[in-house]
């Protein structure tokens, strides 16, 4: 069909409008603190073959499964065997999903009885069961990470509001209140896509609305496919380490191999370490998702938008059992961390090959902490936290300070939202990490401290986390910024938490988080004096540290 | 003699009432940095006597630019220990996800201007750690005393609850040190979320000497000429305040243009007996678009300015970059565009003949045949209709279109802009544009209504007279408004609606005093809206309410309304699995507005008579044989078939087919959609 060039503007915009608006909503009708203040959920209209078409830019990480879950669910069950009042449910981290915290929930769109494309979104969810509440870091395999949904259909009619599915799932989580609101605010976001792509059929015609999801696609992947012609061909090589916290003596490597050849990008991640046997893995859906959003970022910045297209110029290949694409059944709760050094690996070697496009290492890392209370009555209450940290530097201005990390964009709890809702712990402090960045022509972004007060003995407290060992590395000729540390003070003494497994708190105990601020860019003698004395002027560096490194 | 001015970015309009009909219309450039010549040149050039004015409004970007270039007053916060830099991380995402080299929004304050004092207030009120105010007096005053700071803000954790602590802080401040504007986050905005509260009182103590010594200046003024009226000024939430009362609330002083619009549209078409409004007020950069219900603009709870939250209520305006200079760009996928950018005054479009090179929205019109090259703004202005086919000629060429096609193409997509930012304030938050007309004004508005009305379902089209003056009449057409809110949570039982009800006529007796404070009494409309939300969510859904609910408050009405609004807004209220759940207030919002007893505009003075003619336009697609003519034909005609160019002197009314157009015994033209066709 030979589609209009203004119908084909207006129908992909509001396409792209649904899916914001769906985005919008999950989040406002949810329940728990990690969708509802934090924003950690993602939705998208797809096509009928389960190609991205619109999304909802809002964690980059979740953007790039979107596909991977559902054609897993169409393998089993094929679009013209759907039904509109059917769903699809995926949370399978070795059937294209990502950890199994974020399910992924999808339903057709069916116009006079064919199933024209689907409506999706997927939220991180506080507990779904496992090993702990909320986060087992110690698990060893996926099994004891929570409740495994494989690609399934259900009835919304039959199997949700009471159904089997509803009931199933209740029974295996430790927060249904929330847990299920988020379903439900999952189903209703689902719901408003429906709508707003049915009304663009009746006013469009079907035919012109999916020729219109096609030039979309089409459309991004000129974008990219453009932007790539623009690099050198070459052969560009990045590799970044994640810390060594299974104590093997050496880093958790991450090897990039980058061809650029006329149009088209192939990563090849061969020579990168082997799966681990804590929850670091990272299933290959996730790596290809923290690949896809380090290209987008350098390449196209957020003017174009992310959907099938982006994926089609990118090859990406990881071998079997390694850290980026393990052996099932793998625990990869922590998978962000490995996928963050696939992403600092990937943008060391763009930063080859565009200088000007990349930016420097910063706190590029997820840290979550959870903290989780059982009360006398049984009841468990999950409070989940994830960090922002300082950006790196780029070619032309200082990183950002105290922001979400690249693959993600979380927002954080406010002090008054936590002090509202839990009274076993208190945030006391939460302000800029001062003096924890690189310096440079531009200086890295400032990383955070937050500061947790128990008030309730018997706080189980984990967290994940890198970059408590290897810190953020500057570039061309910038320094490095600082690592993370988390500490228990108790009783005056100061004792750095241990990783690998939780702790139970007491009464009077504070967890000190730190996070790291970016990596520099460029030589510090070529800091703007005033840029220099702004920083001291405001406490971000102090004035010792400046006579030294700028002098 | 009653005045309203308007200072826009580019022109200030003034608008003068005698208690006869007599309208005196004024339009004169604005100074730039100084907004109060403006509008005293304005009044000059509309040589009125000042001695004469009993009542002068004014609207002004004072404010707003203040914030946009960074040039508010110096100004330091005082805020809970360990929390001071609250401005500086704010909520930690980023505007935009993909962006590596991010730079976030800059906080009107620095952190070197921040003061942390020892003290904790929790959730409930309750005085965790004790304010030692001697000490922490000391402290502040000494730190206070270093710079030379004309403002304070001072934002306490959870002093939504319990502004104890932020009150004696601001009382030792005010006593030592009178000539510092304090700003108190408990009396700014009472709503917990503490970045969001903390940047509004920042935002607000930043402007606040600002605002505080344009009033002066503008009062002293005023004051040598002799005027001895009312003095009053817009606020972004629809309502006019006293000039007294907006310097101790000067955050309701950002963004009251687009509200003055939206007021003088309402006021407008109230005689043509239209209430369910979409407001559209389309300028040379932007659109603002507003939902109006039984004559009552929807109020949203909070705002952004540059980045910034602004947690006050305000219009629920949508605001889109087209407008008449909107520049028309391929991007590198090939996909047509339509701004945000804009060639402004200056250059200005192609046609302008000042310079521009860019293709812009007025442009696309000339070449469509929709603008006429010699009867732009009345004649005054002569466009140039070969200098817009050079600019599209590019874009026609790598598009493979003729430039009379891309024109037309232009148009419809800055047509489908428009669509989308009415959507993003009716069909997203529940209502059904349908119920509602469409009401253009602005200079390029009535061109583009007729279509974007079609793509909405909209059959009829009130086009108010005055049409390009409309904002400066909202001036005089707002009713005195103040609004208060409260954060409060309290579970859905039993003994809530007599609770609720002694909350809302607590806000209301509060309200009461502060109008009699800025010396209005008489008749006054209280509106209230109740913030609730299932326990468990944090976002609250909107119940509104009226003086008359207050009397029958109960648990299963309210439940009932509640999951009304949840179900419109997120398709979300009336699953089983909500059924059983617990509902709890969240907050409340009270307002109090004295309507202002001003009719509409009477009907415009007869234009000079002109030639009716037809011309070629090419509009959606086809070539069409339009009709041109005037206002005043129309009045006469009565009901007429589009396509029609309905000319005044200040904009053009385009009428397309299957539409009919007529005016009203109040002066408004009416277009209305023939369903058949």
């Amino acid at each position: 069909m030979k589609l209009d060039p203004v119908d084909y503007a207006v129908i992909s915009q509001a396409l792209l409008a649904a899916a914001r608006e769906m985005g919008t909503k999950l989040v406002r009708s949810a329940f728990s603190n990690i969708v509802r203040e934090a924003r950690d959920a993602s939705c998208a209209i797809l096509d009928a073959a389960g190609n991205i078409v619109a999304q909802a830019e809002m964690v980059p990480m979740q953007l790039g499964s979107m596909n991977t879950t559902l054609r897993a669910c169409l393998d089993l069950y094929p679009a013209h065997t759907l039904c509109a009042d059917d769903f699809l449910v995926n949370n399978h981290p070795f059937q294209g999903g990502q950890h199994l915290q974020d399910v992924f929930i999808f339903r057709p769109v069916v116009i006079d009885g064919r199933v024209i494309a689907f409506s999706g979104s997927t939220a991180h969810h506080l507990d779904l069961g496992g090993g702990s509440a909320g986060l087992n870091v110690a698990a060893t395999d996926v099994y004891q990470e929570g409740l495994i949904l494989p690609p399934m259909k259900f009835s919304l009619s039959r199997d949700w509001n009471g159904g089997i599915f509803e009931r199933l799932v209740a029974a295996n989580i430790r927060v249904p209140d929330q847990t299920l609101g988020d379903f439900n605010a999952q189903f209703a976001s689902v719901a408003i896509g429906i709508e707003r792509v049915g009304q663009l059929c009746r006013k469009y015609g079907t035919q012109a609305v999916e020729a219109a999801m096609a030039e979309f696609i089409d459309y991004s992947e000129r974008r990219l496919r453009e932007a790539i012609r623009a690099i050198p061909d070459g052969i560009y090589h990045g590799s970044d380490a994640g810390d060594d916290i299974e104590r093997k003596g050496e880093p958790l490597w991450i090897h990039a191999k980058l061809t650029v050849s006329g149009d088209t990008i192939e990563i090849d991640f061969e020579g990168t370490c082997d799966q681990v046997a804590r929850n670091i893995n990272s299933p290959i859906a996730s790596t290809q998702s923290a690949v896809m959003s380090c290209i987008k970022g350098a390449l196209l910045g957020d003017d174009v938008p992310f959907n099938e297209g982006s994926f089609r110029p990118v090859t990406v290949k990881v071998p079997f059992g390694s850290i980026l694409n393990p052996r099932p059944p793998a625990p990869v709760r922590a998978r962000m961390l490995p996928c963050y050094r696939a992403w600092g690996a990937v943008m060391k070697a763009l930063a080859k090959a565009l200088p000007e496009r990349a930016i420097a290492p910063g706190f590029d890392n997820t840290l979550v902490t959870c903290l989780a209370y059982q009360s006398s009555s049984g009841r468990y209450r999950v409070c989940l936290e994830t960090f922002g940290g300082g950006f790196g530097a780029s070619v032309g201005q200082d990183g950002a300070d105290a922001v979400a990390a690249p693959l993600s964009n979380t927002t954080n709890s406010p002090v008054e939202a936590i002090d509202m809702n839990f009274d076993y712990f208190r945030i006391v402090e939460y302000g800029l990490n001062a003096e924890s960045c690189g310096l440079g022509k531009y200086r890295g972004g400032l990383g955070i401290r937050r500061t947790y007060l128990i008030l309730q003995d018997g706080v189980d407290f984990s967290l994940y986390g890198d970059r408590f060992e290897i810190a953020p590395d500057g570039l061309a000729g910038g320094s490095g910024g600082t690592t993370c540390r988390a500490e228990l003070i108790r009783d005056g003494q100061a004792i750095e938490v241990d990783l690998k497994q939780g702790k139970r708190l007491m009464k009077g105990d504070r967890v000190v988080i730190r996070t790291s601020g970016g990596a520099g860019f460029g030589n510090p003698r070529d800091r703007n004096s005033d840029l220099i004395e702004r920083d001291i002027d405001q406490g971000y560096i102090k004035a010792a540290v400046a006579a030294v490194t700028y002098r | 003699m009653r005045v309203g001015i308007e200072v826009g970015g580019t022109f200030t309009d003034l608008i003068a009432l005698d208690d006869g009909d007599k309208v005196i219309v004024a339009k004169v450039p604005s100074v730039p940095g100084r907004p109060d010549d403006g509008a005293f040149a304005a009044l000059a050039a509309a040589r009125i006597a000042i001695d004469q004015i009993t009542d002068l409004v004014h609207g002004s970007t004072i404010a707003t630019n203040a914030v946009l270039e960074r040039k508010g007053a110096l100004t330091a916060l005082i805020t809970t220990e360990g929390f001071g830099d609250i401005l500086l991380i704010q909520r930690q995402d980023r505007e935009r996800v993909f962006q590596l080299a991010y730079r976030k929004p800059d906080a009107v304050i620095e952190r070197r201007d921040v003061i942390e004092v020892g003290e904790r207030i929790l959730a409930n009120g309750a005085v965790e750690t004790a304010l030692d105010i001697e000490r922490s007096a000391a402290q502040i005053l000494d730190a206070l005393r270093k710079r030379p700071y004309e403002a304070v803000a001072i934002c306490l954790l959870n002093a939504y609850a319990n502004p104890a602590h932020e009150q004696a802080i601001a009382q030792r401040i005010r006593d030592a040190l009178p000539t510092l504007h304090v700003s108190c986050s408990h009396e700014i905005s009472r709503e917990f979320r503490e970045y969001e509260r903390a940047s509004t009182t920042a935002l607000s103590a930043y402007v606040q000497p600002i605002i505080d010594r344009y009033l002066s200046r503008f009062e002293e003024r005023l004051a040598r000429e002799g005027f001895r009226g009312r003095f009053s000024f817009m606020q972004s939430n629809g309502g006019r305040l006293s000039a007294k009362a907006i310097r101790n609330n000067s955050i309701t002083a950002l963004f009251s243009g687009p509200a003055a619009g939206v007021a003088g549209a309402i006021r407008q078409v109230a005689p043509s007996g239209y209430s369910n409004l979409i407001t559209f007020d389309m300028g040379g950069t932007s659109t603002d678009v507003c939902l109006v219900t039984q004559g009552q603009p929807v109020v949203a709870p909070e705002t952004r300015i540059d980045g910034l939250p602004i947690r006050t209520p305000v219009l629920d305006i949508a605001t889109v970059g087209a407008g008449g200079g909107s520049i028309v760009w391929q991007d590198s996928g090939g996909m047509l565009r339509v701004g945000p950018q804009s060639a402004g005054a200056s250059p200005g479009p192609a046609c302008y003949g000042r310079g521009g090179q860019a293709p812009t929205l007025t442009d696309a019109h000339l070449i469509r045949g929709t603008i006429r090259a010699d009867a732009f703004l009345g004649g005054r202005m002569k466009l140039d209709e070969t200098a817009a086919r050079r600019a599209f000629e590019p874009l026609a060429s790598a598009l493979g279109l003729s430039v009379q096609e891309v024109a037309d193409s232009t148009v419809r997509l800055a047509d489908a802009n428009v669509v989308r930012a009415i959507q993003l304030i009716s069909t997203e938050l529940g209502r059904d544009p349908r119920d509602y007309v469409l009401v253009p004004f602005g200079g390029a508005g009535p061109l583009q209504a007729g279509r974007i009305a079609e793509d909405l379902g909209i059959d009829r089209i009130v086009v108010p007279q005055n049409a390009g003056v409309l904002s400066a009449f909202g001036l005089l057409a707002a009713d005195y408004t103040v609004y208060e809110t409260a954060t409060r949570r309290i579970p859905l039982t039993e003994s809530t609606p007599g609770e609720v009800r002694d909350t809302l006529k607590r806000m209301r007796d509060s309200l009461r005093k502060r109008l009699q404070e800025a010396g209005l009494c008489g008749v006054t409309r209280h509106a209230y809206v109740l913030q609730m939300r299932y326990v468990g969510q944090a976002f609250e859904v909107e119940v509104p309410l009226d003086d008359d609910d207050l009397s029958h408050l109960s648990v299963s009405w309210l439940a009932e309304r509640f999951a009304e609004a949840n179900q419109r807004l997120y398709m979300h209220g009336g699953g089983a699995g909500l059924a059983g759940r617990n509902i709890e207030f969240v907050g409340f919002r009270a307002s109090a507005a004295v309507p202002e007893n001003c009719g509409a505009l009477p009907p415009s003075e007869v234009e000079a008579p002109r030639e009716t003619t037809t011309r070629m336009i090419r509009e959606n697609r086809s070539m069409r044989e339009c009709t041109v003519l005037t206002r005043t034909v129309i009045r006469s005609r009565g009901d007429s078939a589009g396509p029609l160019l309905v000319e005044d002197d200040l904009a053009t009314v385009f009428v397309p087919s299957g539409w009919y157009a007529s005016e009203d015994s109040a002066g408004n033209l009416i277009l209305q959609r023939d369903k058949t066709s």
